[in-house]
C-alpha cells in the first residue's frame, strides 16, 4: 500500500494549500445560502422569510446553468433596464404560455425595459419583477438568479434548453425562462442576463472558449502570453487585466514569455487572461500558508 | 477582489439569525473540508471539475444533513457522496455549480498534482490502468488511509466484501505491472476490466 500512497496526485496538505480559507468559507456560505432540500424536519415554518437561490443549484437539471459563471465583481450591480439604452413597449418582452398547471415565462426579448416585464408579469397577477445584468454572449438570455418569498416560494422552476448555452465542462443544460404554478402567491424577483454594451463588464461570465465566446476555438492554454495576445489580436481582442496567483496585474506588468492557464470572457471583445511564469498552474509563491481550518481536524 | 463569486447580481444578504442547521452544517463543513479536498483532488485531472464535485457533495450534505452521521463518519458519508458525484461526471453529467465560482477559480490557479517518474510513474501507469472499482479499493486504504470496515462503510458493502475486493484489485494491479514489464517500452498496458466482489 505505501506504493499506492506514494502516487497519490495531491495529498491532503497539498490540497489544502491549492485554496484559501476564504474560498472555501464562500462556499460554506453560498451552499447554506440554499434552500435545505425536502428533508427540512427540523426546520421551523418561516413562510415570511425571504432567500435567495440560485438557479443552477435546486433543479439539478438547471445546475449547469449559472456556468463557470467567474461573476466579476461589479459595484453598482446595475440590473439595469435595455440593453442599448432604448426602451421598447412593444408587448411579448415576455411570453407566456399556459401549460398544465404551470405557465412557462420565456424571456422573447432580452433588450425591453424592466418595466415592460413588470407590467406583462402583473397582467398574468403575477408578482414579479425582473431585472437584467449584462452577460458574457453564451448566456445572454438565461437566468442568472431567482429570489423568492411567500407562501409558494419553492414552486418557480426553471425552464432548461439544451445547447443554449455551454457550461465549460462539457454540459448545456441551460435555463432559459421560468415554470411558474398558475395561482402563484409568492412574491419573485429573477435576475436575467442580457448583452452588454460596448465596454461593459460582465457581471456573470463563462469560459472564454465556449461557443459564442470570443476565444472558441483557440487552443491556448499553456501557450506563452505572446503567443496568446497575438492569436488575440487578430481576433480585435483585448486583455485589460490579469490574474496571476490570485492577484490582479495589468498588460505592462505581464511578461510575453509568461504562460496563459485560462480565460474568461471580460466584456465585449475583451478578455481576462489567468497567466504565470512556469508552464503549468503553479502555486505557493504569495500564497498564505493554509491555516488550520483546513486540516481534517478542523 | 475581482472573483467575487456571485458578483453584484448573485450576493445577497444572508437570511436568518443564528440557525442550529447551519451551524451544525458548518461544524462538519470545517472537519471535512480539508479530506473531501483531497478525496475529489485524488481523483479527477480537472480543478474545474473537482469544484463542482466537491461543491455538489456538499450541497448534498446541507440538503441532507438529517442523513449525515455525527463524528468522523461523517467524513466516510461524505466520501461516499463524493464518489457519486465523481461517477456522474465521468458518465459526463456535469454541472457548473455557480457556488464553487471561487473555489473553482483558486483551483485552476492553484492545482498541481505530484508527478511521479520512473518506476513510480510505471507504477502509476499500471494503477490507472485498473478498473474504477479496483483502483477505488486500493484507494481507499492507500490514500485516504481506511481500514477495511471504513472503506465498506464508503463502498455501502461489507467488511468482507472489501476484503475480497483488495485481494483481487492487487491481484489485477501485479498483474499490469508483469505486462507492462513484458511489453516493450511505449506499448500501452492493456486495460483490465475488474469485476466488484
Amino acid at each position: 500500500m505505501s506504493q499506492i500512497r506514494s502516487i497519490a496526485p495531491v495529498s491532503d496538505a497539498d490540497a489544502a494549500r491549492m485554496v484559501s480559507d476564504a474560498a472555501l468559507a464562500d462556499l460554506a456560505e453560498q451552499i447554506t445560502m440554499t434552500p435545505a432540500g425536502p428533508t427540512t424536519a427540523n426546520r421551523p415554518p418561516r413562510v415570511r422569510r425571504r432567500r435567495w437561490w440560485l438557479a443552477g443549484i435546486p433543479a439539478a437539471a438547471a445546475a449547469s446553468a449559472l456556468i463557470a459563471a467567474v461573476v466579476i465583481a461589479h459595484t453598482g450591480g446595475s440590473a439595469a433596464p435595455g440593453g442599448t439604452g432604448q426602451l421598447r413597449h412593444d408587448a411579448h418582452a415576455l411570453a407566456f404560455t399556459r401549460a398544465g398547471g404551470y405557465i412557462d415565462v420565456i424571456v422573447r426579448d432580452p433588450l425591453a425595459d424592466q418595466a415592460s416585464y413588470n407590467a406583462e408579469f402583473k397582467a398574468h397577477g403575477l408578482d414579479i419583477t425582473l431585472s437584467l445584468v449584462p452577460v458574457s454572449p453564451s448566456l445572454v438570455g438565461t437566468v442568472v438568479a431567482i429570489s423568492t418569498s411567500g407562501p409558494d416560494g419553492d414552486s418557480i422552476t426553471t425552464i432548461t434548453a439544451k445547447g443554449r448555452c455551454w457550461t465549460g465542462g462539457g454540459g448545456s443544460e441551460c435555463p432559459v425562462g421560468l415554470k411558474v404554478p398558475v395561482g402563484y402567491r409568492g412574491q419573485a424577483a429573477l435576475v436575467f442576463g442580457r448583452a452588454a454594451r460596448p465596454g461593459e463588464q460582465y457581471e456573470s461570465t463563462t469560459s472564454a472558449s465556449a461557443p459564442g465566446e470570443v476565444m472558441h476555438g483557440l487552443n491556448y492554454v499553456g501557450k506563452r502570453v505572446s503567443t496568446v495576445r497575438a492569436m488575440l489580436s487578430e481576433r480585435h481582442v483585448t486583455v485589460p487585466t490579469y490574474r496571476y496567483d490570485g492577484r490582479v496585474l495589468t498588460p505592462g506588468q505581464v511578461p510575453g514569455t509568461w504562460y496563459v492557464y485560462d480565460a474568461i470572457p471580460w466584456a465585449p471583445q475583451q478578455v481576462l487572461l489567468f497567466v504565470g511564469p512556469t508552464p503549468s498552474h503553479a502555486y505557493g509563491a504569495g500564497r498564505p500558508a493554509p491555516s488550520p481550518s483546513h486540516s481534517p481536524s478542523g | 477582489m475581482w472573483w467575487v463569486s456571485k458578483g453584484a447580481t448573485l450576493r445577497y444578504p444572508q437570511p436568518g439569525g443564528p440557525d442550529e442547521r447551519r451551524h451544525r452544517f458548518e461544524q462538519m463543513y470545517a472537519a471535512n473540508c480539508g479530506p473531501i479536498l483531497g478525496y475529489v483532488l485524488r481523483r479527477t485531472e480537472n480543478p474545474d471539475d473537482a469544484a463542482d464535485v466537491i461543491a455538489e457533495t456538499f450541497l448534498t450534505a446541507w440538503r441532507r444533513l438529517e442523513a449525515v452521521p455525527a463524528g468522523d463518519e461523517a467524513r466516510l458519508w461524505l466520501y461516499g457522496v463524493a464518489r457519486r458525484v465523481l461517477a456522474n461526471y465521468r458518465r459526463g453529467e456535469r454541472r457548473r455549480a455557480v457556488l464553487a465560482d471561487r473555489l473553482r477559480a483558486e483551483l485552476a490557479a492553484g492545482y498541481r498534482p505530484a508527478q511521479c517518474t520512473g518506476e513510480l510513474a510505471e507504477f502509476a501507469a499500471a494503477f490507472r490502468s485498473l478498473a474504477e472499482a479496483d483502483r477505488e479499493v486500493l484507494a481507499l486504504v492507500g490514500w485516504e488511509g481506511l481500514d477495511r470496515g471504513q472503506a465498506a462503510a464508503v463502498l455501502g458493502c461489507s467488511r468482507n466484501a472489501v476484503r475480497i475486493r483488495l485481494h483481487r484489485a492487487r491481484r489485477r494491479l501485479a498483474d499490469a505491472r508483469g505486462r507492462q514489464q513484458a511489453n516493450p517500452p511505449g506499448e500501452p498496458v492493456s486495460v483490465t476490466k475488474g469485476e466488484p466482489a
